[in-house]
């Protein structure tokens, strides 16, 4: 599954890492930050050790962006830490939620139960990845991910009030900006033929609930 | 004995009524089609279909789905012979001597000694099936809560360890599975659980959500990273019949594939793409000539194409027989039958004979359909493996929406599809693997189910899983295979089966 190089050989400069590491680790402890704000405003009070959890989450956070923290495998590292603080959340999300009564569930021992066991396991991979050395993070297609995921969200907006055509018509031609090797000319007619081919096969094909036109009339 | 005939009987004459043989067809062929185009593995194929089945009756929508199912994996071989991309993970192994002999001008035998291969793994795991049901749905009964329990737990432990990489990353996915599936309404209480009072999250996420963002989505923003030469078999495929040597050479090394991928099938956690490695390094240990592997064997096909389709199949029985998804396609036919009105689990068994066994019956007829469609149309499956990537995801994302959105009608879905896009594509970045949190997610809500019931039946004593015997046993399995998978010298033995 994974493109990463195996060797664990870092393929950044020194410098690129250490600009990786600092807007990463600010990252990590701005998201912290706006945790432990969020942990005022629930009903109930937050336990302590949650509180103090998010504050350390913080304290490394900033270690990393100071250089303090050597990040030997950045994968683990970030990968980890993005999962504590997905703990963390769900251990304030779930804080108003009540829990055993007896020997009863109640319907916030489970949530609490898995983030307790998830933060902990990801722990153990921050950990690692402090201490072995591997591969670099590659570096992500924002022009990918920028105009897919665009395009998805437009065929959301779309498919309510405008219909199935404009929605699919807009829907792949937002999507095929995001290759690098593509042409107006070619997009728009294989736009056109998946738009066509859509609003025969979904509603009249296979009978599904589909509006094709706006509702102006 | 007698009754396995009765039975099998019953289900022919389901699955061989004139609508159900075609939309058997039809499920096989677009399964196909869909399947053969790359970077889409069975399950998005899957998801991205489940619509077409909506307006069918429970049956027909489930053979046409397992008829999807077939299809997509035989595509997935087809394009790891002809363009060296696997269409997924468990064909991989094929890619190694498949595409060696397609292009050393021979992808017609190939192709043809895969799909022979997969028929006969694919009679051979029906007739398990069917014998295998019966005594396992009684099996069923004696599973209380605490069992149901640690059989999932032991299904997670089994997908940990049988995924590749690092064993501590894999468990953690499966808690952000786990933690995901918790967000809802509570089953017991009704409470509404980390859904920062968004009304369209009180249901829960929905599987086919996760699983075609992650996997479908996902896939395409990392197709797209890297855009790749694929080198098409250029030389016109002829000559589809393998020599009697070919056959010689290969007829063993299906059988012995389909015992591996049968046994390893049964198994919770994924069993399809380690059985075809499995057999794969089995057929070289066994081979006279170990050298001709990775130069074109046909032993190298015939072996993996078997095993993978053996899994597949009998990966049913765990679904049909106790309710549990062993892997994640398994758990989007879940949710499939649920949309039908059918409660996955022992109880089909007696309440709906017609339909399980209409299924099984259709498993076979599903595999005979591949091998008769498929080699006529080889062709053209070539000719779609042309259809350059940037025409083909424009085509993938809009199917993938509509499918979405037809659900339940409702925008927000296809949205946070997106978002679970951008986590299935950052995942792969970091180096977690999505399977096992996906697997995760849909045991969720059953285990938390579960758990709760035993602890309550047990007033609180949470050793009542390790007293009661099924129950010990199936966790002390687990905790030995964990314990195995961490020690270092079979790690090492792991890793080498993967890299090879």
């Amino acid at each position: 599954m994974s493109d990463a190089t195996p060797s664990g050989e870092w393929s950044r400069s020194a410098d690129a890492r250490r600009q990786y590491n600092l807007v990463g680790g600010i990252i990590l402890a701005v998201a912290a930050l706006g945790l432990f704000v969020w942990s005022f405003w629930v009903n109930n009070p937050v336990p302590l050790p949650v509180r103090s959890s998010i504050i350390i989450f913080f304290a490394v956070g900033i270690a990393i962006s100071a250089g303090l923290l050597r990040v030997q495998n950045p994968q683990d590292v970030y990968g980890g830490m993005a999962l504590i603080l997905l703990s963390l959340t769900a251990l304030v999300a779930s804080n108003d939620l009540p829990g055993m009564r007896g020997f009863a569930f109640g319907p916030g021992t489970a949530p609490r139960l898995f983030a307790f066991l998830l933060a902990i396991l990801s722990l153990g991979v921050v950990v690692v990845g402090f201490l072995k050395r591997g591969p670099d993070i590659t570096g992500y297609k924002i022009q990918g991910v920028v105009f897919i995921i665009g395009s998805i969200l437009a065929f959301a907006a779309c498919i309510r009030p405008l219909g199935l055509v404009i929605a699919s018509f807009a829907t792949v031609v937002i999507c095929a900006a995001a290759a690098e090797d593509g042409k107006w000319r070619e997009t728009l007619i294989v736009a056109i033929v998946i738009t066509i081919f859509c609003s025969f096969l979904f509603p009249y094909g296979l009978n599904l609930p589909f509006q094709l036109w706006p509702r102006f009339w | 004995m007698h009754d396995l005939i009765a039975n099998l009987w019953l289900g022919m004459s389901v699955a061989f009524t004139f609508t159900n043989v075609s939309l058997c067809l039809i499920g096989a062929l677009v399964g196909t089609l869909i399947g053969v185009l790359p970077g889409i593995g069975s399950l998005a194929t899957i998801a991205m279909l489940l619509p077409i089945t909506f307006g069918l009756p429970p049956v027909g929508a489930l053979i046409m789905l397992a008829g999807i199912y077939y299809g997509a994996q035989y595509g997935g071989s087809t394009t790891s012979i002809l363009v060296n991309i696997p269409g997924e993970s468990s064909s991989v192994v094929t890619c190694l001597d498949g595409h060696e002999m397609a292009k050393q001008g021979r992808a017609g035998p190939a192709l043809a000694i895969a799909a022979i291969g997969s028929f006969f793994a694919g009679c051979v795991a029906t007739v398990l099936v069917a014998a295998l049901g019966a005594p396992l749905t009684a099996m069923a009964l004696l599973f209380g809560p605490a069992e149901y329990f640690s059989l999932m737990v032991l299904g997670l432990i089994f997908a940990v360890v049988l995924a590749k990489g690092s064993v501590l990353k894999a468990l953690t996915m499966i808690l952000t599975g786990l933690l995901l599936s918790m967000i809802g309404s509570d089953l017991e209480t009704g409470a509404e659980r980390m859904t920062w009072g968004v009304p369209e999250l009180s249901d829960g996420i929905g599987f086919v959500v996760v699983g075609m963002g992650m996997f479908g989505f996902g896939e395409i923003l990392r197709n797209l990273e890297s855009p790749g030469s694929r080198e098409i078999i250029n030389t016109k495929v002829t000559g589809l019949m393998p020599t009697l040597p070919d056959l010689k050479a290969s007829a063993g090394a299906i059988g012995r594939g389909t015992v591996i991928g049968s046994l390893l099938g049964i198994l919770p956690g994924g069993g399809a793409i380690i059985a075809s490695f499995a057999a794969y390094t089995l057929e070289k240990k066994v081979s006279k000539n170990p050298l001709r592997f990775g130069r074109g064997a046909i032993e190298g096909v015939a072996a993996p194409e078997a095993a993978n389709n053996a899994a597949a199949q009998t990966s049913f029985i765990p679904l049909l027989t106790l309710g549990i998804p062993p892997n994640p396609v398994m758990a989007l036919m879940v949710g499939a039958m649920t949309i039908h009105g059918i409660v996955p689990g022992p109880q089909v068994m007696t309440k709906q004979p017609e339909l399980f066994w209409g299924m099984i019956a259709s498993m076979w007829l599903g595999n005979l359909m591949l091998i008769v469609i498929n080699l006529p149309l080889v062709g053209m499956w070539v000719r779609l493996l042309r259809v350059p990537y940037r025409h083909l995801f424009p085509m993938i994302v809009i199917f993938c929406c509509i499918g979405v959105y037809s659900l339940n009608n409702a925008p927000f879905d296809v949205s946070l599809t997106a978002i679970f896009g951008v986590v299935g594509y950052w995942l792969v970045k970091h180096d977690f693997e999505p399977a096992p949190m996906i697997l995760g997610f849909v045991l969720g809500p059953l285990m938390e189910e579960n758990l709760r019931r035993a602890m309550l039946i047990a007033r609180g004593d949470a050793t009542v899983f390790l007293t009661r015997p099924i129950s010990g046993t199936l966790l002390a399995i687990a905790f030995v295979m964990l314990a195995l998978a961490v020690l270092p010298s079979l790690r090492a033995k792991r890793e080498e089966v993967f890299t090879e």
